[in-house]
């Protein structure tokens, strides 16, 4: 059978769902009765429309309606990814992190951690590069304390998400 | 039952009668089940699924504002929980359900009504969920492209599209598995 090509495949589809005006239904049905793969392909389409058709509802089991008042106390019904417990210790480790990382800013650790990136000593194929490219100041102290900083962010998250909602929802339930 | 007298269920569930929102799980139960049954393509999973769907829209229903019918907005949850189910279990091995194809005698376009249902849902399980969900919902023919699109989170003209594509490439799917039948006798 020869390949139809997708703008008869439309057509077919349009026709199968009646949006083809008269003319236009008369013309394809001309057409049908001229080519043989054009009416092949119609009739799978019009077996799958037929088979489909209407047909595809489905019913869970006879308890189901129980099963779902049953358990409508029961919520969350998934399991959370991130138990309060695991929520409190996730946001020890950060504070700890932070904690620790702020004591060894303070007492000056990074503070000899200064150094330029020149980025002439990277070895880059000369035509693209006819100027001297700058050099980047690098401070260890800086990118500490931002990291300092995105942790102090992480754990107002962690604190928000996996403490604090859990445990207002949870007091919710208990209030029902 | 009426929009109206829909909407006085769920004013009775959000004042606290539990017990009333049985009559929308009943009304509602079978469209849930096909939608989260055509994504998980197994029973088990599509009834906890539907089940849990239930029990998510009774404690979000205060969020439902009321734009959109009640069941778009409930098979919209259905939707995701079942999506949500499918990537869970993403490496599990296939259900026997998708995966075997039995033999029969017919094979272009005479197959009798039964075997045709079979491999159409053979058919139906190589297209993606989304398709899959999508042209369920529309020979349903109870849904209007933009609740179809509401309920798979996709624009309306995107359904469109994506529903003509999936029934091209249903019958291209079914066309294939038919003539490995073929082969196979």
């Amino acid at each position: 059978m020869e390949k139809i090509p997708q703008s008869l495949d439309d057509k077919i589809l349009r026709y199968l769902d009646g949006e083809l005006n008269t003319a236009e239904g008369l013309a394809f049905e001309e057409e049908l009765n001229q080519n043989d793969s054009l009416k092949k392909r119609l009739d799978q389409l019009q077996d799958i429309h037929l088979t489909m058709r209407g047909k595809m509802i489905e019913h869970p089991s006879k308890n189901f309606t129980q099963a779902v008042m049953r358990k409508l106390d029961q919520y969350p019904v998934q399991a959370r990814s991130f138990s309060i417990r695991n929520g409190i210790l996730l946001l020890s480790g950060v504070l700890v992190a932070v904690g620790i990382a702020s004591i060894l800013v303070s007492a000056g650790v990074f503070d000899n951690l200064n150094t330029t990136i020149d980025l002439n000593q990277v070895e880059l194929p000369k035509k693209y590069f006819e100027r001297s490219l700058p050099s980047i100041p690098f401070s260890g102290k800086v990118i500490v304390n931002i990291i300092i900083i995105l942790n102090l962010g992480l754990a107002w998250l962690v604190l928000d998400r996996a403490i604090l909602k859990p445990l207002f929802q949870r007091r919710l339930q208990g209030d029902h | 039952m009426t929009k109206e007298s829909e909407y006085c269920i769920i004013d009775k569930v959000l004042a606290g009668e539990q017990a009333v929102y049985a009559e929308l799980v009943n009304k509602y139960k079978s469209y849930a089940f096909t939608i989260a049954h055509k994504i998980l393509q197994n029973r088990q999973e599509a009834e906890e699924a539907a089940q849990d769907a239930f029990i998510k829209a009774y404690h979000h229903l205060s969020g439902f504002n009321r734009d959109s019918k009640f069941s778009t907005w409930l098979y919209r949850i259905v939707f995701n929980t079942a999506i949500t189910y499918k990537r869970k279990n993403k490496y599990q091995f296939d259900s026997i359900e998708t995966t075997v194809i039995e033999y029969s005698q017919d094979t272009d376009g005479m197959l009798d009504r039964m075997d045709q249902k079979k491999y159409l849902n053979n058919a139906l399980a190589k297209l993606n969920e989304t398709d899959r969900t999508a042209l369920t919902l529309f020979y349903l023919e109870e849904f209007s492209l933009e609740e179809i699109a509401g309920i798979t989170g996709m624009r309306a003209n995107t359904a469109k599209v994506r529903i003509h594509r999936a029934r091209i490439r249903l019958a291209d799917e079914l066309k294939i598995i038919l003539k490995q039948e073929a082969l196979t006798l």
